[in-house]
């Protein structure tokens, strides 16, 4: 059981404040993603958790009991570190082993128990290895089956996938799924990776510049983000965001930037004119070939992906507006082509010039 | 004629392996210089021409220098009080006990540096500055304290200077090992369970003892061959091989060259014993980089 509470964390280095006024917390058995651009605080979030590195103030819970002055070892965590951080002169089982004896475990019950958690992560035969033998994706198994075989009450995971190849990614991402299903513990998980926090999260807990931007279920942030960076960090591709301005007219507001202008939905009616950013995202964007659009733009790049194809069109700035077509239909269109596009009316989000989201697209 | 250029490669080749054997020649003339006279008899070591090979090898220069053994000399020489056991005795104690707080105290210091920040980087540098004073300045006021407070001629006296004249090595020297151990290692240790000394016992010592055994060849060469301070602050009571080799001339007699290289080659073979048991070490010691990340 663990339910972690963070109340007004605070952390500084220097001048530098890492982490600002953090306020949040964790249910027991919940699975939150700290995401994030590097810099944002998570990982320093996490260490605090860990008691590696101390709050300039503010307080961390764990089930009620302040754990501030508490070292690492009494706090009943594990953590799977980036680097894996695997002991390089032991072996894979002396490895796993290692909490164990820590904590005084008799020698039968170890072997038992390293034997039952390699299973588990489907390392048995990796057992006689020395860590320099393993690959990429073997060592980041070891190190979570050195956390498992203590039996934390909470796993903390800093950027446990981030020195994998895009395939070992998954697969361990399926892995920490199966895991966090199988053991109903609290994970705390760590990432830079929008997909990864999308796919393993229960909440996500978006940071930037040391504060959370928004606290939300994967679909939530997804589908509602509150500013301009939520909205351009989630997703891939990304949303479009066009910059532009709202003219309101005497029957609608329109949208209007250089190459662009489109009709707004009913809700930004009473939006104010002036300087806006449009979002949609790529899969809702309508695609004709018929030439019935909003707007006819020039295709700057085709790239079918198989599933998909992504048709990426020139606004006139660097940033693309990218169109995700369903199948290969669309691979045969031709750079320069110009091609209608319209956009799905309720999808259509608006940031002001401090980034914020206007109205409700719902 | 232009030169093709896998002829050009083999001609460089060949000028790289002549240069390097010449200088190898001259790197290791003196060597066997002095290894081939400890084996000479008295009547070959200043003889013209030279004698580059002993001819009968003799065991008379080293029966004579280590053992005492006057009936293998063919001259008698006045230089009959040497105890060169005696010395080598005071040598091993003195360079083994130094060099070995040197490294622990230094490994400790190292750590704290590393992983605690105790001394500022300009901190840490004035602690290697204190190697740049030339011992002959601190010399003679040493010598001065050590007769006021009764340790001029006496082992431990010896032992304290050079403790703490390598002492900045070993810092220097230990602490590069040690921040090669990433500190995410160290803090998975403690997050499983271990103390920080458990930690610095059982992850921390195994992953630095090829450097540490580095650094203590490295101190024990210094302390081993030191001349200068032990010349000063020691008498007749405590000398050292390097002093009794010093000792290998009369006034009378001119260069006793034969026992001297005899006593030189059996101050030399001791490191070298060393340096076999630990080549290991040695090896990765030198090579950095053992941690994998």
């Amino acid at each position: 059981m663990a339910r972690i509470e963070l109340c007004n964390l605070e952390k500084s280095f220097g001048a530098v404040k890492a982490v600002k006024d953090l306020s949040f917390t964790i249910e027991d058995g919940e699975f939150v993603v700290f995401v994030g651009p590097s810099g944002c605080g998570k990982t320093t979030t996490l260490r605090m958790i860990a008691g590696f590195e101390d709050p300039t103030s503010g307080e961390i819970r764990i089930d009620g009991r302040v754990v501030n002055d508490l070292e690492p070892r009494d706090r009943g965590l594990g953590m799977v570190f980036q680097s894996h951080a695997l002991f390089p002169h032991k072996n894979v089982a002396q490895n796993i082993e290692f909490g164990l004896r820590m904590k005084n475990v008799p020698p039968e019950e170890r072997v038992k128990r390293v034997r039952e958690v390699a299973e588990m992560v489907r390392i048995g035969h990796l057992l006689e290895k020395m860590p320099s033998q393993c690959s990429g994706g073997e060592s980041q198994r070891v190190a979570l089956a050195r956390t498992l075989v203590t039996n934390p009450s909470t796993f903390l995971l800093d950027e446990p996938l981030s020195s994998l190849d895009a395939k070992l990614r998954r697969e361990l991402r399926a892995e920490c799924d199966r895991l966090h299903q199988a053991l109903k513990r609290t994970f705390i998980y760590v990432t830079h990776d929008q997909e990864e926090a999308m796919t393993l999260a229960d909440r996500i807990v978006v940071m930037r510049l040391g504060e959370i931007v928004q606290i939300g279920s994967p679909m939530e942030i997804y589908s509602n983000p509150v500013n301009y960076f939520v909205a351009d960090f989630f997703g891939s591709p990304s949303m479009n965001l066009v910059a532009g301005e709202i003219a309101q007219e005497s029957s609608a507001s329109r949208f209007r930037s250089a190459r662009f202008e489109v009709a707004l939905p009913e809700h930004f009616r009473t939006a104010k004119p002036g300087a806006v950013t449009l979002g949609i995202r790529p899969e809702h964007v309508i695609v004709t070939r018929d030439g019935n659009g909003d707007v006819e733009l020039p295709v700057r790049l085709v790239e079918p992906l198989g599933k998909d194809t992504l048709l990426y069109f020139d606004t006139g700035t660097e940033r693309a507006f990218i169109a995700v077509t369903e199948g290969l239909d669309m691979a045969d269109i031709k750079v320069g082509e110009r091609i209608a596009l319209s956009l799905d009316q309720r999808r259509i989000y608006l940031f002001d010039d401090k980034g914020l989201r206007i109205g409700n697209a719902k | 004629m232009a030169m093709t250029k896998s002829h050009r490669r083999r001609v460089t080749t060949v000028v790289r392996y002549v240069v390097l054997s010449v200088w190898a020649l001259i790197a290791f003339f003196p060597i066997y210089w002095i290894i081939s006279t400890s084996f000479k008899l008295d009547t070959q070591w200043f003889a013209w021409p030279p004698y580059y090979f002993p001819s009968p090898p003799t065991l008379a220069n080293y029966m004579n220098v280590w053992f005492g053994a006057e009936e293998y000399a063919q001259t008698q020489y006045a230089i009959s009080s040497q105890k060169p056991l005696i010395s080598l005795y005071n040598s091993t104690v003195i360079a083994v006990t130094s060099t070995f707080l040197s490294v622990l105290f230094g490994s400790m210091i190292a750590y704290g540096v590393s992983r605690y920040r105790i001394l500022s980087e300009a901190r840490m540098f004035q602690l290697l500055m204190l190697r740049m004073i030339p011992p002959i300045v601190v010399v003679a006021p040493l010598s001065l304290y050590y007769t006021a407070i009764g340790l001029i001629d006496t082992r431990f006296g010896l032992i304290l200077v050079y403790f703490l004249t390598t002492l900045p090595y070993a810092v220097w020297m230990t602490k590069s090992f040690i921040d090669e151990v990433p500190l995410e290692v160290e803090q998975a240790a403690e997050i499983l369970g271990a103390s920080r000394w458990r930690t610095v016992f059982e992850i921390v010592l195994p992953l630095v003892c090829s450097g540490l055994v580095a650094t203590f060849l490295f101190i024990l060469i210094l302390t081993w061959s030191e001349y200068l301070l032990a010349l000063i602050i020691t008498k007749t009571q405590v000398t050292t091989l390097p002093i009794e080799l010093s000792k290998y001339q009369g006034s009378t007699e001119g260069r006793v060259y034969g026992r001297q290289a005899a006593l030189a080659v059996g101050i030399t073979v001791p490191l070298m014993i060393v340096g076999l048991i630990i080549r290991k070490h040695l090896a990765r010691g030198f090579s950095f980089g053992m941690v994998r990340r």
